[in-house]
């Protein structure tokens, strides 16, 4: 995985501070190769959305600047590019907590995707089309107020929008939070779909460990701002740390956090 | 008792087309609130800049009327241009609070350059509109209204029409509504914010002008204009800060009850309630519907 031209996004050893202070990311390298789904898997706070930030260039609207490593994306430095460049490349984040544009409606939300692409109106009718066979809820809607539509409609309405800057990357920054279950696998479906037959790369970033590692290719785990453990997807769901830490399943039986702790100081202490 | 009716009618249509010089003056917060969520204390000074400018050019450099006009409008995108350049970008990431204490700054720079560029007296602005009474109107419906109220009310029929086009049907207008609404998520699809700023910023400008054109035609260009531009802060109340039709209803609202409670309640209180009664509305409609008649509603879901 280390060849450049396999890789449409290749991170090394990125250190992050916001306000020229707080250390958020130490050291964290990572690669997503063209046309496949990379997740970036951690609790809260562990760098997950400031990793995804750092690669968007939106780290500087936050006060937040890269002060160590590289970041290339389709084999060219990302360093002095800005959000909306970033989007002209073809690499789009979807931000965490969905942020749609509340008093729009549905369909405009969408259309809005397509503002850094010159179209004509005929063509972005197409490409909505396009869009509307991915989310086909939100043809339905297409004319409510995107404020008034549920949090599943939200997420899909977010991912649609960035769908329409025609990405050849997507960012997609805990797609499912606070979403039942159901709504999760619909998500995740149309995640994948998108991957596979539009070829979006994607980097995606979830809590939701197990069902993120079952869509995805190959897993990144972060703790504190550092890359922990990374491995093929089928992998990470066999390892036996994830599963204990993650998963909260082991040989023994369910588990918490705690107690895997305890066992490790106890396991120390007897080395 | 027909006499009576048709006084009526001549202080409420004086009342509504007075008030769309207010409305005026309101559209150019509202352009501004809507992308930056900011009340631009700055929008009764750039009134003040622009017409004292547009005056300037004609007559201290004898600049034909529409040559001035158009240079003052092209001085008022530099006064945008600079401000997003100077103000806005370097306050990006700073609160509204922030950005609303740079605004109340910017008022002061530009009412002392205008003063500094073009001198402190009171000129006349004359428009080739007279302020008094159409004929036509006078003679065949009975009712004295005002030429300048008239043209007031045709400028602002058409600005308004055109911006309405503007935010609704193009993708500019487009981008516009979408950075009002989440400036971040807007910038994160791609939309540059610093055009956007640039354009409502001009264009408020450019309806400064406008409004200044009307006021300094009637009462003179002088620094009171500055003052009177705050009379648009009970129509905005009215009508709702983010709500061009609001802007505008709002106007007519407050010209209207304004004359009428002159006419008909102010000698109970020893005249002169022209001045206070708009702000006695404007509370009530904060107590009872703070986001105006028009305003977008704040959406919180349950």
């Amino acid at each position: 995985m280390s060849d450049n031209s396999v890789n449409i996004l290749d991170i090394k050893n990125i250190e992050v501070m916001y306000d020229n202070v707080i250390l958020a990311l130490h050291d964290v390298s990572l690669r997503v190769p063209k046309g496949k789904v990379v997740a970036l898997l951690g609790a809260n706070g562990a760098g997950k959305s400031t990793t995804l930030k750092a690669v968007s260039t939106m780290l500087a609207s936050e006060r937040g600047k890269v002060t160590k490593g590289s970041i290339d994306y389709d084999g060219n430095s990302i360093e002095k590019q800005n959000p909306s460049q970033m989007v002209g490349l073809g690499m789009v984040q979807v931000l965490e907590g969905r942020r749609c544009f509340g008093h729009l409606t549905v369909e405009e939300n969408i259309i809005s995707g397509a503002y850094s692409r010159k179209l004509s109106k005929g063509d972005i009718n197409q490409e909505l089309e396009k869009i509307y066979t991915y989310f086909l809820r939100l043809k339905e809607r297409r004319k409510s107020q995107a404020a008034f539509t549920s949090g599943g409609e939200q997420q899909m309405i977010a991912v649609a929008r960035a769908m329409m800057a025609k990405p050849k990357m997507l960012l997609l920054d805990e797609p499912t939070m606070g979403l039942a279950p159901q709504l999760v696998a619909e998500i995740f479906n149309i995640v994948k779909e998108l991957n596979q037959k539009e070829g979006v790369s994607i980097l995606l970033a979830e809590q939701n460990t197990n069902i993120a590692l079952k869509n995805s290719d190959y897993g990144y785990i972060i703790e504190t701002g550092k890359v922990m453990l990374e491995g093929t997807a089928e992998s990470l769901l066999n390892n036996d740390k994830v599963k204990e830490l993650y998963l909260g399943i082991s040989k023994k039986g369910r588990k918490n956090f705690r107690d895997v702790l305890k066992e490790e100081s106890l396991n120390k202490k007897i080395n | 008792m027909a006499n009576e009716l048709l006084f009526f009618m001549e202080v409420l249509v004086g009342g509504l087309l007075a008030g769309t010089m207010y409305s005026l003056v309101a559209l150019g917060f509202v352009l501004i609130f809507k992308a930056s969520a900011t009340f631009n204390f700055s929008q009764g000074a750039m009134v003040f800049f622009s017409v004292l400018a547009f005056c300037g050019f004609m007559q201290d450099f004898n600049i034909p009327f529409v040559l001035a006009f158009i240079l003052a409008a092209l001085l008022m995108v530099v006064v945008g241009l600079c401000t997003e350049r100077l103000v806005l970008r370097p306050l990006m990431n700073a609160s509204e609070d922030t950005v609303l204490m740079a605004t109340i700054g910017l008022g002061y720079v530009l009412e002392g350059l205008a003063q500094a560029a073009w001198g402190v007296e009171v000129r006349r602005l004359d428009l080739g509109i007279g302020d008094f009474p159409v004929p036509w109107i006078a003679d065949n419906l009975k009712l004295f209204i005002s030429a300048l109220d008239i043209t007031a009310g045709l400028v602002a029929a058409i600005m308004i029409i055109g911006l309405f086009l503007l935010f609704k049907y193009t993708k500019i207008g487009l981008g516009l509504r979408a950075v009002a609404d989440d400036a971040g998520a807007a910038s994160s699809i791609g939309i540059p914010l610093k055009h956007i700023m640039l354009l409502v910023w001009s264009a408020a400008g450019v309806v400064a002008l406008v409004a200044g054109c009307m006021w300094g035609a009637r009462a003179g260009v002088q620094f009171a204009l500055v003052d009177l531009a705050l009379k648009a802060l009970p129509v905005l109340i009215i009508g709702g800060f983010s709500s061009i039709p609001g802007a505008i209803i709002g106007g007519l609202i407050i010209g209207a009850v304004e004359k009428i409670l002159e006419v008909y309640i102010g000698p109970f209180f020893g005249g002169a309630i022209e001045g206070w009664a708009p702000y006695v509305l404007a509370i009530f409609f904060l107590l009872y519907r703070p986001e105006g008649l028009f305003g977008e509603k704040i959406i919180r879901r349950v």
